[in-house]
C-alpha cells in the first residue's frame, strides 16, 4: 500500500492510501469528536462535529469521509474549526430535552462529553425540543426519540451488523426521526428480539437496556436533616 | 442589446409534438456529425475549449466533467439529466422542455456517446408532471426513427423535494431512495448512479451541445466573457411587466434584463439565483450577469419598493427549512434556528443578539454543512445583513 | 477497490423501483394505504419502515388519507407577492390548509415553488397547473373536478 506524508497541526504525518483524514489523526493521537462515526459501520458524513480545515478548501471538510491526499495541510483544532464544532453542538443541544441529571447514559453519553470538551453550556440557539413518548414495552431496549440525535448509527447497526432493518428513517427535515415500521406504536419485541446490538452505538441516552427491576433498598435510607425555614 | 436566442433557438418555432418539424431545423445533425466525424475524445475536447460551463447553477465546466466520467474505469456509465428545477423563481428549464424536447433528447444522446453510456436518466419534477406525455412521446419519435441507437433514455419523476436537484440527492432518488444529500468525494464522474461514473447536467447545459458541434467551439466561446461563454437563459419574475424566460449573451448587465426586457420600474433589491441565491440592492443594477459577478441558475425576482426585505427572507428561510432533507446538522437544526430569529424580526420583536447570533450561525452552516443547500442557505441571511442591515436594526424590540 | 466492477446488484434494481411504484400507487389510489405500503415492502424485500421512509419523505405522496383532488397553492415568493389565493380557496370549498373538505372531495395544501412564477399567483389542481388566476375563475375551475 503507497504510503505518502500530509500535515497535521504543523507536524508531519504519514498515511496510507485509502485512509481518511479522521484515521490518520487518531493513528497520531490527534482527537477529533465524532457522533455518527464507528469503524464497525458504514460512513454517514451527517453529524458535521469532526469537521476539520483543509488548505485551499472553500468550506471545513468532514473528517470521518474525506480521504487524505499527499501533501494536505489540516487543522483539526484551529478557531475556525472549534467555533464551527461549538455552533453545530449548540444546535444539537438546542432541541436536545436538559434531563441530563436523571438520564440513564448520564456520564456515558458523547453528546454531553464533546459538549463540556468544546465548552458549550447552554446553547445561545432556540429550537422546539423534539417531545416523543418512551418506548419501554420491550424487555430489551428501551427508546426515547426525544433524545436522539439522528446520527443514523442504530439504523446502521440494525442492517449493517445485526441485518434486520428494523429501523429506517422517515419524514424530512427537523422532523425527520428514526422509526419503525409505521412510526405508530411503541417498538415492542414483535418487531425487535433481544440482540441490543444498536444499543451500544447510540451517542446519547435515546437507546438504552431497559434497567432492571429495582430491588429493595437493604441499608438504611438516607435521610437529610436540616432546619427547613419558617 | 437585444436577446440572443441560441438555446431558445426552436422554441415556439417548432412543434414540440411532432420530429419532423425539428428535423426540418438541422434536428440530429450534430448527433450525426458527433458519430460519423467525430470520436468520444474529440467531441469531449471541443465542448471542453467551447468553455461551455453547467447551467443549473455551480458553473462546473461541462467538457471536465465529460472527461472524467469517461476516463473513469467501468463499462457501465450513466447520464442524466437535471430536470428537477425546483430553485424558487426558476421556470426556464419548464419553458424549455415545454417547447423543444427535442433538442435535449439530442444534447442528452451526444453526451451519452462522449462518456459511453448507454443509458439516460432525465429526472423530472414532481410539478412538471403535466410535461411527461410531450417528453415520453419526443423520445419515443426519436427512438422509432433510430436516433437512439444503442442509447435508452428513461424519465424518472421526482415526489416533490426541492433537494432532488442537488446532484447526489437526484441520484439517490433515481436509486428509489430518499433524496438526501451524499458526502463528497467521491463525485459523480468516478462514483454516481448506482455508484457508476455517472455525468448529470442541467437541461440547459445539455440544450447547448448541438449547436456547438455543429457550429464549432469558436463560434460558441467568441460569445459571451472571459469565463463565461455562451449565452444564459434566464426566468424573470417578480415586481415586473413582462415575468418571462429571456436568454442573453453572458456578460449582459442586469438592467438589460430587468427593465429593457421584463419592465421593471425602479425596485428595491432583486433576488438572484433563488432561495440559496443573492440579495442585491436595485442600485446594482448594472452588475453582469456572468460567473465572474452573479448568476446562479439564472432565477431573477424583482421587489419593488413596497416590499419588506425581512419578510422576504423570513420567507426565503422557511422554504429551505421545509425542503432541508434533514441528513446533516447544520442544516437541519440551523435552518429551523433561523427561521425563528426571522420570525421576530418579522414581528417586531428581535434582540441585539440575535443579529450576531444569525451572522454565526451563517459563518458556521456554511463552512459545515454536508451539501451545497446547507451551505448556501444563509446567503440571503448574510446578504440583507450586510446590504439592508438599518431594516433589521429598525425591528429590535425596544423596551 | 474497483467500484465499477460486475452488474449492479439485483437488490439495488429492486430497490431502485421503489420510488416508481409508490408514485404509481399514489397516482391511482390518492394515497399509499398502509396494506399497501407493507404488501409493497414485502415483495421487494424491504422493511416497512424503509417504506415509509420514502412516502414520508416527498411532498407529493400521501402516507395518510388524502382527498380525491387535491389542490396545491403555490406560496414561494413570485406568488407570495401576488395575492395568495389562500382565502379565495378556502372560501370556495370551505376548508384551510392542511385539511380535507367532509365530502373528501378535496385536499388543501400550500406548496413550495411549481415553477409557474411569470403566471402568479399559481396553483396545481392535481397535476394540472393554473397561473394567472383571479379569485373569480376559482369556481370555474374547480368544477371539473369531482
Amino acid at each position: 500500500m503507497k504510503e505518502f506524508s500530509a500535515t497535521i497541526n504543523g507536524s508531519p504525518v504519514t498515511a496510507r492510501d485509502g485512509m481518511t483524514i479522521l484515521e490518520v489523526a487518531r493513528e497520531n493521537g490527534i482527537d477529533i469528536p465524532t457522533l455518527c462515526y464507528s469503524p464497525e459501520l458504514t460512513l454517514t458524513g451527517a453529524c458535521r462535529i469532526c469537521v476539520v480545515e483543509v488548505e485551499g478548501s472553500r468550506t471545513l471538510v468532514g473528517s470521518c469521509h474525506t480521504p487524505i491526499a499527499p501533501g494536505m495541510v489540516i487543522q483539526t483544532h484551529s478557531p475556525r474549526v472549534l467555533d464551527a464544532r461549538r455552533v453545530t453542538m449548540e444546535l444539537l443541544l438546542a432541541s436536545h430535552p436538559e434531563v441530563c441529571i436523571v438520564c440513564d447514559k448520564a456520564n456515558m453519553c458523547d453528546l454531553r462529553k464533546i459538549a463540556a470538551d468544546l465548552d458549550v453550556g447552554l446553547p445561545r440557539f432556540r429550537l422546539p425540543k423534539h417531545y416523543f413518548p418512551m418506548e419501554d414495552v420491550s424487555p430489551y431496549i428501551t427508546r426515547d426519540m426525544s433524545k436522539c440525535i439522528q446520527c443514523w448509527k442504530c439504523v446502521k447497526a440494525c442492517s449493517e451488523i445485526a441485518k434486520k432493518n428494523v429501523y429506517g428513517i422517515a419524514y424530512r427535515g427537523f422532523k425527520s426521526k428514526v422509526v419503525v415500521d409505521f412510526d405508530d406504536q411503541p417498538m415492542d419485541k414483535e418487531v425487535c428480539r433481544d440482540c441490543g446490538i444498536c444499543i451500544p452505538f447510540c451517542p446519547t441516552g435515546a437507546l438504552c437496556k431497559p434497567s432492571p427491576v429495582r430491588q429493595a433498598k437493604t441499608a438504611r435510607p438516607l435521610v437529610i436533616t436540616g432546619t427547613a425555614q419558617q | 442589446m437585444p436577446e440572443k436566442r441560441i438555446v431558445l433557438r426552436n422554441c415556439g418555432v417548432l412543434d414540440p409534438k411532432d420530429i419532423s418539424t425539428y428535423l426540418e431545423k438541422d434536428g440530429f445533425k450534430a448527433w450525426q456529425k458527433a458519430r460519423t466525424e467525430l470520436s468520444p475524445e474529440q467531441l469531449i475536447a471541443e465542448i471542453k475549449a467551447s468553455g461551455l460551463r453547467g447551467r443549473g447553477g455551480a458553473g462546473f465546466p461541462c467538457g471536465l466533467k465529460w472527461e472524467l466520467t469517461s476516463k473513469a474505469p467501468g463499462d457501465e456509465k450513466y447520464v442524466v439529466c437535471n430536470a428537477d428545477e425546483g430553485e424558487v423563481g426558476t421556470f426556464k428549464d419548464r419553458y424549455i422542455l415545454e417547447n423543444d424536447p427535442f433538442t435535449l433528447i439530442e444534447g442528452l444522446a451526444i453526451a451519452g456517446y462522449a462518456i459511453g453510456a448507454r443509458k439516460g436518466y432525465i429526472y423530472l419534477r414532481a410539478e412538471y408532471h403535466y410535461l411527461l406525455d410531450l417528453l415520453t412521446g419526443a423520445i419515443n419519435q426519436a427512438r422509432d426513427r433510430g436516433l437512439l441507437e444503442q442509447f435508452d433514455i428513461e424519465i424518472r419523476q421526482g415526489a416533490g423535494a426541492y433537494i432532488c436537484g442537488e446532484e447526489s440527492a437526484l441520484m439517490d432518488s433515481i436509486e428509489g431512495k430518499r433524496g438526501e444529500a451524499r458526502y463528497k468525494p467521491p463525485f459523480p464522474p468516478s462514483r454516481g448512479l448506482w455508484q457508476r461514473p455517472t455525468v448529470i447536467n442541467n437541461v440547459e447545459t445539455l440544450m447547448n451541445i448541438p449547436q456547438i458541434i455543429l457550429n464549432g467551439c469558436n463560434w460558441f466561446s467568441q460569445m459571451g466573457t472571459e469565463r463565461s461563454k455562451g449565452t444564459k437563459v434566464f426566468s424573470v419574475s417578480g415586481d415586473v411587466q413582462r415575468p418571462a424566460v429571456y436568454e442573453l449573451v453572458m456578460g449582459s448587465p442586469l438592467r438589460e434584463l430587468v427593465e429593457g426586457l421584463a419592465r421593471a420600474k425602479a425596485g428595491r433589491f432583486i433576488q438572484i439565483g433563488g432561495a440559496t441565491g443573492r440579495i442585491v440592492p436595485y442600485e446594482m443594477i448594472d452588475t453582469p450577469m456572468d460567473f465572474e459577478h452573479i448568476l446562479g441558475a439564472g432565477s431573477i425576482i424583482v421587489f419593488d419598493q413596497s416590499r419588506d426585505i425581512v419578510d422576504i427572507v423570513r420567507r426565503t428561510m422557511e422554504f429551505l427549512a421545509e425542503e432541508s432533507c434533514g441528513k446533516c446538522t447544520p442544516c437541519r437544526q440551523g435552518t429551523r434556528v433561523m427561521v425563528g430569529i426571522l420570525d421576530k424580526f418579522a414581528h417586531g420583536q428581535g434582540e441585539e443578539r440575535d443579529i450576531r447570533s444569525l451572522e454565526e450561525l451563517s459563518s458556521a452552516m456554511m463552512l459545515s454543512s454536508l451539501c451545497g443547500l446547507g451551505q448556501a442557505a444563509p446567503i440571503p441571511v448574510v446578504d440583507s445583513l450586510q446590504r439592508f442591515r438599518s431594516d433589521y436594526e429598525a425591528r429590535i424590540r425596544k423596551n | 477497490m474497483n467500484s465499477t466492477a460486475g452488474d449492479i446488484s439485483a437488490e439495488a434494481k429492486k430497490r431502485g423501483k421503489l420510488l416508481v411504484l409508490l408514485e404509481q400507487a399514489q397516482d391511482k389510489l390518492g394515497c399509499l394505504p398502509k396494506e399497501f405500503m407493507a404488501r409493497l415492502a414485502a415483495s421487494l424485500g424491504l422493511s416497512i419502515s424503509e417504506v415509509y421512509g420514502l412516502a414520508t419523505f416527498y411532498s407529493f405522496l400521501s402516507p395518510g388519507p388524502s382527498g380525491r383532488n387535491v389542490i396545491r397553492v403555490c406560496k414561494s415568493l413570485p406568488c407570495y407577492l401576488k395575492d395568495l389565493l389562500i382565502e379565495s380557496v378556502k372560501r370556495e370549498i370551505g376548508v384551510g390548509p392542511g385539511e380535507t373538505t367532509s365530502d373528501g372531495r378535496f385536499s388543501f395544501e400550500l406548496t413550495n415553488c411549481i415553477g409557474a412564477c411569470d403566471q402568479a399567483p399559481a396553483m396545481m389542481v392535481n397535476h394540472d397547473v393554473y397561473g394567472g388566476l383571479t379569485p373569480e375563475e376559482l369556481p370555474r375551475i374547480l368544477e371539473r373536478y369531482k
